[in-house]
């Protein structure tokens, strides 16, 4: 048990920092200090004269070398207003956002390549810059990219169920609007990578701390002009990604470059403000709407509009212009809605390109509903519990095919929500609410509840339904797996072995989990849907190899096969305790035993892949249901209970309570370790963590010091509980989760500081809510 | 410009003549290949690095190479005995603390700081004590668990 975490407890990681090759040499990306400027000039020489300088290669360069970015996702083949911008990792002729790399340096020594950045002469014509995408909109903004004629990246307009309707059977309509500034994951280990390209095999091999090795190695190809099956890309340990290594590897491909030119090994690990400064971006989104409720508090329709700020873009540089569908298709949450119509604008400004961070846009839609929800609570006055209780989806509506096409698989919101009003002691806290407001105490109850979207599997767009998994014994009785699932902390070494070992029945020492590589079809751990796509495919893989493990073992024990049975990585009969074997005489017999007096010939003419399946897996859902771009729809409960301190506007976290249904759990030490973390970022984002930009396009907050992420200390205990409703389209039963956490966290204190803050007519307008902030909202509704 | 310095790592003694400018992290990774050291923020914020310098714990991020010369440091690697997990780090193991691993080794130096120099501890203390170290994954409940079912090991004796 817990091989890899032994190794990685005792130094024994293998992150991509720890990689090295005799003859390495290193790159440094080196940015832009403008955030908008043309590029008048680029002098090299002197730094190529300094000793430890191998090549210093720029954008001018590499438009000659190699091919532009590819795009993540094309919906403009669906109609949409969709743009691609033409676009290479290094700033060919003009910078668009602040730390743009406009030139790569070649070093003997990372402190080397450093020394040289001063002497680079690059002259820049600054041009007046747009950082805010209300004004990025208007006609006589500065353009980001000109050939465009605006900032409008994607516009889309989204129609579900019958709008008009449920506004005229409306009792009232309520104005909402709800902000989200710009945030992002920024795991502890930054993005990096190795590149090696092997002249003798002509093969560009990459080792790369990525989510997404099989979409990186397209990537690379398509930009190097190399075939695929000549780019090889192998994930090591990777010290968290979030979603900000899914599709971000934008720089990855000039790494490569940099091994070609200098006929070297070359590293790539960026610093921790370079990972700030160029990392992908998420969030900052504007919702404005109207939402149709009756005065029982059911909601009937909601009309919107989105505006979410893509900084430069997000279609080559990151896969998240895409997000901009989920945040729209989020929206009905775990609620009877009648009718929805989105208006959303993806606008593109002079910051950092928006990329994915864990909820993907999911996690807007679903927070807005959620905030939502407080409106209608406070202005209906029912409790924010009995409202949800309200309008949920039953569980006997299951599989439910929600207003904007996706298919719910299965649920019990109900169940969910009372059991953490239970945990929670709800109503003994509305108690002391009272009480304490007598003594100048300002506590404050949050719920929210979210029903999240796992699994993506999106048509026209490269987060397809792809998956691979092979599962395959060792002629000394190990067995291996090996998928795309890659490992980012969140178990899936340890889930894919416990799920293999249970169905074959063999120890899980016996079993190895191979790392990740491109060679495996497959989109990577991405959208949850490690649960989903990945396992299926896997417990599909050990069960069809299971069957031949049966057949096998009949012939060589002379036994029939339904009295075949394994365990501890033993086969026997179930009826004569005599007959058995190890895996390892299995799998030996099989290999080499051909012949008249091994293998019966119909087992033998299977020979070529008798102990080795390869399986792939579909989800049933998606093939029914081809609008619903998610397999598996887990549900989770926030409750939390915050203190204001209204004098200084500190927000203390009292109580805290997550209770989840992640279908058929695989292992809880894990699920829960997913809502602890999940949570805490939850938390992070809503009071303290913000990129905050000047006017004039330059990061702020650049550092941890400055964009300030949950210590220990700021992080609550958290109360955890579980229902299981097993998902009828997975193979286990097991449903992607995850994300959840992180998007009901941020609502439900949200919720709560509203709650806390209502003696003082106070709606919170955006987030993070933040001392400051929280002040200024008490001073302003005072002034009213 | 290269110094001359002195300095027991793990208990083994190294002579190094190494740059000025590499810090306490370059010199553990690069010279002497001890990798449970991360790069982190290198900015002393993210405590990804963290090691005990003369028995307390520092960001080897901060620390220069002339402030090395004749100081004892302690890694993971250092609380291993004959191979075996430390007591400390099979807690972590076994209390589902390690996820991606990249900030744990960091939080181990410090939690064993921590078990080394306080007898009782609340779990406010713990999180106080641990503040320093940034982990983005384990929202620290399992952390926190770990060093308590740590503590437990200490007080029964086993430990070292």
């Amino acid at each position: 048990m817990g091989k890899r975490e032994k190794r990685l407890v005792s130094g024994k990681g293998w992150y991509v920092d720890d990689i090295s090759f005799p003859n390495m040499a290193h790159c440094l990306f080196v940015g832009s200090p403008y955030a908008h400027a043309k590029i008048q000039s680029i002098d090299v020489s002197k730094a190529l004269r300094m000793p430890g300088i191998l090549t210093v290669i720029t954008g001018q360069e590499v438009v000659e070398l190699i091919e532009p970015l590819p795009a993540t996702a094309d919906f403009g083949a669906l109609g949409w207003h969709w743009r691609i911008p033409k676009v290479y990792p290094l700033a060919v002729d003009k910078v668009t956002f602040q730390g743009e790399p406009v030139a790569v340096i070649v070093a003997e020594h990372p402190y080397v390549a450093l020394d040289a950045v001063d002497l680079l002469d690059i002259k820049y014509e600054p041009l007046p810059p747009v950082t805010d995408a209300i004004e990025a909109m208007r006609a006589d903004s500065p353009l980001v990219h000109e050939e465009w004629g605006d900032n409008i990246q994607i516009h889309l307009e989204f129609n579900f169920g019958d709008v008009e309707g449920a506004f005229k059977e409306a009792d009232r309509i309520l104005n909402v609007s709800w902000r989200e500034n710009r945030v992002s994951g920024f795991p502890i280990e930054a993005r990096g990578c190795v590149a090696w390209y092997d002249e003798s095999t002509e093969t560009l091999n990459m080792w790369c701390s990525t989510q997404v090795p099989f979409l990186l190695q397209q990537c690379v190809s398509q930009v190097l002009r190399i075939p695929t099956s000549r780019v090889r890309v192998v994930v090591p340990d990777i010290g968290g990604a979030f979603g900000n290594k899914d599709s971000s590897y934008w720089k990855d491909p000039v790494v490569g470059l940099a091994s070609i030119l200098t006929e070297r090994p070359v590293k790539w690990f960026e610093s921790k403000r370079e990972f700030l400064v160029t990392g992908p971006h998420q969030r900052d989104v504007i919702w404005d709407g109207e939402v149709a409720v009756k005065n029982d508090g059911r909601v009937l329709g909601i009309k919107a509009k989105l505006i979410q700020d893509l900084g430069v873009e997000s279609s080559n540089r990151g896969p998240a212009a895409a997000s901009l569908v989920a945040a729209c298709c989020s929206v009905p949450n775990a609620y009877h809605l009648e009718g929805l119509r989105i208006d959303a604008y993806g606008v593109v400004t002079n910051k950092s390109p928006y990329g994915a961070y864990r909820g993907f846009g999911k996690d807007k839609g679903l927070k807005f509903m959620e905030r939502i929800m407080a409106l209608v609570s406070k202005e209906c006055n029912i409790e924010p519990a009995e409202l949800r209780l309200r309008n949920f989806i039953q569980p006997y509506e299951f599989p439910y095919k929600q207003i904007q096409g996706y298919m719910y698989d299965s649920g019990n919101y109900p169940a969910v929500l009372e059991e953490g009003l239970k945990l929670a002691e709800v109503d003994s806290w509305r108690v002391k609410q009272r009480e304490l407001r007598k003594q100048g105490k300002y506590i404050g109850i949050g719920v929210a509840f979210v029903v999240e979207p796992a699994g993506t599997t999106v048509p026209y767009c490269a987060h397809s339904g792809l998956v691979q998994a092979r599962v395959r014994i060792t002629p000394d009785g190990i067995v291996e797996v090996y998928s795309d699932r890659t490992e980012l902390g969140q178990g899936a070494e340890a889930t894919n072995a416990m799920v293999v070992s249970d169905i074959l029945g063999v120890k899980s020492d016996d079993v190895v989990i191979k790392p990740v590589t491109s060679d495996m079809i497959g989109i990577g751990s991405i959208s949850s849907r490690g649960a989903v796509y990945c396992l299926s495919a896997i417990a599909k893989g050990a069960r069809e190899l299971r069957a031949k493990v049966v057949k096998v073992a009949s012939a060589l024990l002379k036994e029939e096969p339904e009295n075949i049975s394994m365990n501890d990585s033993i086969i026997y009969s179930v009826k004569n305790s005599g007959k058995k074997c190890t895996y390892k005489e299995l799998a030996n017999y099989a290999y080499f035993r051909p012949g008249p007096r091994g293998l019966p010939k119909d087992i033998q003419m299977e020979q070529a892949f008798l102990l080795d399946v390869l399986t792939s897996w579909y989800s049933p859902n998606t093939i029914e249901n081809p609008t619903s771009t998610y397999t598996t729809f887990c549900a989770g409960a926030d409750i939390v209970i915050v203190e204001v301190d209204v004098a200084t506007g500190v927000t203390r976290i009292l109580e805290y309570v997550h209770v989840h249904d992640a279908g058929k759990i695989i292992s809880k030490g894990i699920v829960d370790g997913q809502i602890y973390g999940g949570v805490v970022q939850g938390i992070g984002e809503a009071l303290s963590e913000e990129l905050v930009y000047t006017k004039s396009g330059e990061l702020l907050s650049n550092s941890y010091a400055d964009f300030v992420m949950p210590t220990a200390q700021d992080s609550p205990d958290i109360v955890v509980g579980h229902i299981e409703t097993p998902s009828p389209f997975t193979e286990l039963g097991s449903k992607g989760m995850g994300e959840a956490p992180i998007i009901g966290s941020k609502a439900a204190i949200i919720n709560a500081i509203e709650d806390a803050l209502s003696p003082f007519n106070v709606r919170v307008p955006e987030s993070p809510a933040t001392r400051e902030r929280v002040r200024q909202w008490i001073l302003q509704a005072q002034q009213r | 410009m290269k110094v001359p310095i002195e300095t027991t790592v793990n208990g083994k003694v190294y002579k190094l003549e190494v740059e000025a400018r590499f810090t306490l992290l370059d010199i553990l990774r690069d010279e002497l290949k001890i990798k449970s050291v991360h790069r982190g923020c290198e900015e002393g914020e993210c405590g990804a690095c963290t090691v005990l310098l003369n028995g307390k714990p520092v960001c080897s991020c901060l620390v220069l190479t002339p402030q090395i010369d004749g100081t004892e440091i302690t890694t993971v690697e250092g609380l291993l005995k004959d191979g075996e997990l430390h007591p400390l780090m099979l807690a972590f193991v076994e209390n589902d603390a390690i996820q991606c691993g990249y900030c744990t080794p960091g939080v181990i130096m410090t939690a064993y700081y921590l078990l080394n120099n306080r007898t009782e501890f609340t779990d406010e203390e713990i999180r106080k004590g641990i503040e320093g170290n940034l982990c983005r994954c384990t929202g620290y409940v399992h952390i926190v668990k770990a060093i308590k079912a740590a503590k437990e090991s200490r007080d029964s004796g086993n430990w070292w």
